[in-house]
């Protein structure tokens, strides 16, 4: 049964400390698993630019024919051929029509981040040519060529930023599945930038880059050199993390860890260093207030997901309404078990009371009761029958037949009666292990289901 | 597993001890006194096993310490958590009507200013369809039909109700199998 998962979660016996949260966490690990391993793959995907063409994006199948026109042979190496003087014009002239290319009609700042760096970039490298795509990522020069050394498809060196540093994003924490994120990209790109300066803050938030850095380079790459001076203020405004940023980032893209850790008091109260990073989707508002909103829901949805598992029969209910609506069916159904239950038993057993006194009156006999389950479980079985209604009378018969330790006769017969109220409940609890409850099973009398 | 049926034992444990002490003070109980005070026990063993780490298991203590008759029931149960019950019985103390009423009041002022603002941008932007909005209102009444079922759950935010929803149910159930376990066996043992 479902409920199995939730409880062998916990180590110990003593409670559920928190189920869910354990199965948070593997969710979450299985999260970031996968998206560690979609990422990597993308990225060492869009490595060639033949294999480009298969990605359905438009604008990759646009930059590469535009790539090969212009210049010879070789996609890949064609940019790097680029000469010199010549090299700006016709970055341009790609640049250019990948604009006309590029449909979103965001005006992001990243662009002018990416403009900014643009400009520099390409006034500064003469052999590598292709930094110039690389330029959005890169904004040290020095970096990009380092970089560009490393990989030999310059064009997509930005993906890898650089190889050891990949793997690393790729551990660090990533929250949000990846779609376009204008947001993400620039700040992932400012985040490299800081991070090459040695800005630790950004760190999750980079990670979560990679996923958008395919798409997102390219329409960076367009709208690089339209905002160049809004590109300036905003970089530095981003360069500095001011808290305000940190905070409106904050919300957003949750590190998964993070998010565990740091729940619903994280939004804005935390230091910068805990902070939930969270990305702005593509085409969302950016302010904060939506942002937060933006987290509010998703943790909701996570934990509507939870409810479904388990919640019988709600696997294929999608949707807030019918989801709580399923819910509540459910509780209200078992607090009304409850009710009936209760209510049952307060009718069925008159005597109940007396036997539970005499039960309870020795605990540490209850505990040994639990160790002598199966001597007493089975003539108990045996007895059952139709005999007096009293319960006492029939213990008291069954307790003649019994063996038993040192007890006198009415606390005796208490005493097998909480054994066999025992192995009933152990019983039915162990239905779910089977062998161990067959073997007690001695006449078969009893029908115990859970 | 072992886990579980361990915290059923507990639970089971518990609630027999609260029936004891209930049958013991009033020898002759009508069926619903005997019905509420089973199903009061119980709740109380619950909230017991369950520590008194979350929400509802605190606000099942506090409800049922708000009636006085329940005092010695109390006290029996989850007075032999003492350490517990002193962090449960500050707990339950914040979580009393008075600091819940004061919740739910702070929480509507902020609601009504938000809605100041939200009527202001809605004002100039385009509203939402009529579906989004209907079912925004379909989710509204059954998150308070939720917070109405699980105790405690008033003065929770969404994100918090659907956890302690969850634990709760889990616990539920656990309530009910050893509740039906135990009246199955009261059954064979009046020989039925």
């Amino acid at each position: 049964m479902e409920k199995d998962d939730f409880y062998t979660n916990d180590g110990n016996g003593i409670g559920i400390p928190q189920p869910w949260n354990s199965i948070f966490g593997m969710e979450l690990e299985a999260q970031v698993n996968e998206m560690n391993s979609q990422q990597i793959p993308n990225c060492f995907f869009n490595r060639n630019w033949e294999n480009s063409m298969d990605q359905s994006d438009p604008f990759e199948s646009a930059l590469s024919s535009i790539v090969s026109s212009p210049v010879n042979s070789h996609p890949g190496i064609a940019i790097q051929g680029c000469g010199g003087p010549r090299e700006n014009v016709v970055l341009k002239e790609l640049i250019g029509r990948l604009g006309s290319i590029c449909n979103s009609g965001e005006i992001s700042p990243q662009s002018c981040i990416n403009g900014n760096n643009f400009n520099l970039n390409c006034n500064n490298n003469n052999s590598t040519n292709a930094s110039c795509y690389n330029t959005p990522l890169n904004s040290p020069p020095k970096l990009n060529l380092s970089i560009m050394d490393q990989n030999h498809n310059q064009i997509h060196g930005n993906y890898h930023r650089s190889d050891p540093e990949f793997p690393h994003m790729m551990e660090s924490r990533i929250a949000i599945p990846s779609s376009d994120k204008k947001l993400s990209r620039l700040s992932m790109s400012l985040n490299q930038e800081n991070k090459e300066l040695d800005n630790s803050m950004e760190e999750s938030s980079v990670s979560e880059q990679i996923t958008g850095m395919e798409t997102g380079i390219k329409s960076q790459n367009v709208r690089k050199r339209k905002d160049v001076p809004k590109g300036k203020r905003k970089e530095t405004q981003f360069s500095n993390l001011s808290t305000k940023d940190n905070k409106v980032k904050a919300d957003k893209e949750e590190s998964i860890t993070k998010r565990s850790k740091s729940e619903e008091n994280a939004k804005l109260v935390e230091p910068p260093k805990d902070y939930i990073h969270v990305r702005a989707r593509r085409g969302q508002a950016t302010d904060s207030h939506s942002l937060a909103e933006r987290v509010r829901r998703e943790k909701i949805s996570e934990r509507m997901k939870f409810l479904q598992d388990l919640v019988p029969g709600c696997n294929k209910v999608t949707g807030k309404a019918v989801m709580l609506d399923e819910i509540i069916n459910y509780v209200q159904s078992l607090q009304r078990q409850v009710e009936f239950l209760s209510m049952k038993l307060a009718t069925v057993n008159p005597r109940t009371d007396v036997n539970m006194e005499a039960l309870l009156s020795k605990d540490a006999s209850m505990m040994n009761a639990m160790n002598h389950l199966d001597a007493s479980a089975h003539p108990f079985y045996g007895m059952v029958h139709n005999g007096p209604d009293n319960m006492l009378m029939s213990m008291m018969h069954r307790g003649s037949n019994m063996k038993s330790s040192q007890i006198d006769g009415f606390s005796e017969v208490s005493a097998f009666w909480e054994n066999d109220l025992q192995s009933v409940v152990q019983m039915g609890f162990g239905q779910n292990q089977g062998p161990s409850f067959h073997a007690t099973m001695g006449t078969g009398q009893m029908k115990v289901e859970l | 597993m072992h886990s579980a049926s361990s915290i059923k034992q507990k639970f089971l444990k518990k609630w027999i001890m609260g029936l004891q002490l209930c049958n013991s003070s009033k020898k002759n109980m009508t069926i619903m006194e005997r019905r509420k005070a089973i199903k009061l026990s119980a709740d109380l063993a619950l909230a017991s096993v369950r520590n008194y780490t979350t929400r509802w298991s605190r606000a099942l203590v506090a409800s049922a310490s708000q009636n006085d008759d329940n005092q010695a029931l109390l006290q029996h149960i989850i007075g032999s958590d003492a350490a517990k019950h002193k962090k449960a019985s500050i707990n339950v103390v914040a979580n009393s009507t008075t600091s819940v009423a004061k919740k739910i009041a702070s929480k509507k002022i902020l609601k009504r200013s938000w809605g100041i603002r939200r009527v202001r941008k809605l004002s100039n932007g385009a509203l939402k369809d009529p579906p989004y909005s209907i079912a925004k209102r379909l989710v509204k009444k059954r998150t308070q039909l939720l917070k109405n079922l699980v105790p405690g759950g008033e003065s929770m935010d969404a994100i918090s109700l659907i956890e302690e929803t969850l634990d709760y149910m889990v616990w539920l159930r656990a309530q009910v199998d050893v509740m039906r376990s135990l009246a199955r066996a009261s059954e064979r043992l009046d020989g039925k």
